[in-house]
């Protein structure tokens, strides 16, 4: 194995480790997530819209949410217990924290909606529709990439600044833009059987997803200097 | 205040706005169907010029500040933003004065609108990130961030464009829907505003050095 690839590998081993040997974080996370499952379906309840007309926009704002929450837990552990100096010296080059940080979101991410999606399609009452499953994967599969990506950059700027971590959402929020629209569209036709209508945000998912992946190789270095 | 009315630039670029207002009012000529809310355009467009303009700024001032480490780079794309924020302001203003007659709506999801709006939300990110309290590390920070929207940009903009549009399009491959007049009084109204825009963005630039200094030698002085 390539020292690069390995290097990234056992950071990510560690942080994943370090995440369940506490898992506070995570489940703390995933009771928000369960909540927010309920307040949707409990609000929603009373709107008369088929499932699959709701449960797209509802599914992807409470991923957000999460995302937003579970995120900010990458570069915060180690600049808070001062580690973040050793994990750079470490491992020599920056963009293989970034990997290896963004691998270490993007598990915990899916770790969560492995909850919270099923949950969601049971109380939103979609449990009825039939749903092409492959493009619903996909969807989750490549949103949750694209979120992962941004998030483990962002957080790696905002953990360097001193009472900048409320800036997080904010900075995020723009970003998301384009991701979000992809995807709730992908998840609606997966629900509605277009499969083929929505092949086109797919691609557009991908490319956002292969965008915010290559930008940092190139960035990541001038994010944690100094 | 005082030293504006003193500049000569002042003066000059307050005739030349007032050449473009008269322009605008009465040579281009008013619109057949869409009447006198037609001439909002001129402003509309200009401003949206300009916001766009001033986010390319953004971009090249960031990369050309990672590459040098000039503090002046820093200082451009800080001021360059600040500007681009009160542009893109002016446009999602202009729109809706416009959109409420002609579309019976004030708002829409179309493109355009939603990477404007878009584009305004990234301006008050990265002016919230680089603060303007001048430190090296929100100088390095914002500048990537100012890569990253963008970057982002087009992303949003083809995101958008593909879901849906009713927006006109004033430039596209057949040409502009626009009369001969009408199109000059556009492209003077594009200069205008990009001269508006240099010399604010040559005053704001001195404002935040200036913040940057005095921020400097007050930590000097009690150091």
């Amino acid at each position: 194995m390539p020292s690069f690839v390995r290097k990234a590998w056992l950071i990510y081993c560690k942080d994943l480790r370090e995440e369940f040997r506490t898992t506070d974080h995570l489940l703390s996370t995933l009771v928000f997530g369960t909540m927010l499952v309920f307040v949707f379906s409990f609000a929603l309840q009373l709107v008369e819209a088929a499932p699959e007309a709701i449960f797209p926009a509802v599914l992807w704002v409470s991923i957000v949410f999460m995302a937003i929450l579970a995120l900010q837990r990458s570069f915060a552990k180690e600049k808070d217990s001062g580690a973040l100096d050793a994990l750079l010296l470490a491992a020599g080059d920056r963009s293989i924290l970034f990997y290896a940080k963004f691998l270490y979101s993007l598990t915990v991410l899916l770790l969560l909606e492995v909850i919270v999606v099923p949950l969601l399609w049971v109380f939103m009452g979609a449990a009825g529709t039939t749903v092409h499953m492959p493009l619903f994967v996909a969807a989750v599969f490549l949103g949750s990439w694209g979120l992962a990506a941004v998030g483990t950059l962002l957080n790696g700027i905002t953990v360097q600044l001193p009472g900048a971590r409320l800036l997080f959402p904010i900075l995020a929020f723009p970003l998301f833009v384009p991701l979000l629209i992809g995807a709730v569209l992908c998840t609606q036709g997966a629900l509605v059987g277009e499969t083929r209508a929505v092949l086109g945000w797919l691609y557009l998912l991908a490319a956002f997803d292969l965008v915010f992946t290559i930008v940092p190789l190139l960035l990541f270095d001038y994010v944690l200097e100094g | 205040m005082k030293d504006a009315l003193k500049s000569p630039s002042f003066w000059i670029l307050t005739l030349i706005m007032l050449i473009n207002i008269s322009v605008i009012v009465y040579y281009a000529p008013v619109e057949k169907t869409m009447g006198i809310v037609q001439k909002v355009f001129y402003f509309h467009v200009a401003s949206a010029w300009v916001g766009l303009l001033a986010l390319a700024v953004v971009f090249a001032a960031s990369v050309y500040y990672l590459w040098k480490r000039a503090d002046r780079a820093s200082v451009l794309a800080l001021a360059s933003a600040e500007i681009g924020t009160v542009f893109i302001t002016c446009t999602l203003l202009t729109g809706p004065l416009w959109a409420y007659p002609i579309w019976n709506t004030w708002w829409t999801w179309d493109p355009r609108l939603t990477t404007t709006l878009v584009l305004w939300f990234m301006y008050l990110a990265y002016i919230a990130l680089h603060g303007g309290d001048g430190t090296e590390a929100r100088k390095r920070l914002a500048a990537v961030y100012g890569i990253i929207c963008f970057v982002n940009v087009p992303l949003v903009f083809f995101s958008t464009r593909w879901w849906r549009s009713i927006h006109p399009v004033v430039i596209s491959s057949e040409g502009m829907g626009l009369t001969p007049k009408m199109r000059a009084a556009m492209f003077v109204s594009l200069a205008v505003f990009s001269l508006l825009y240099v010399h604010l963005l040559a005053i704001r630039m001195r404002a935040i050095s200036l913040q940057q200094r005095v921020k400097h030698l007050k930590a000097e002085l009690f150091a």
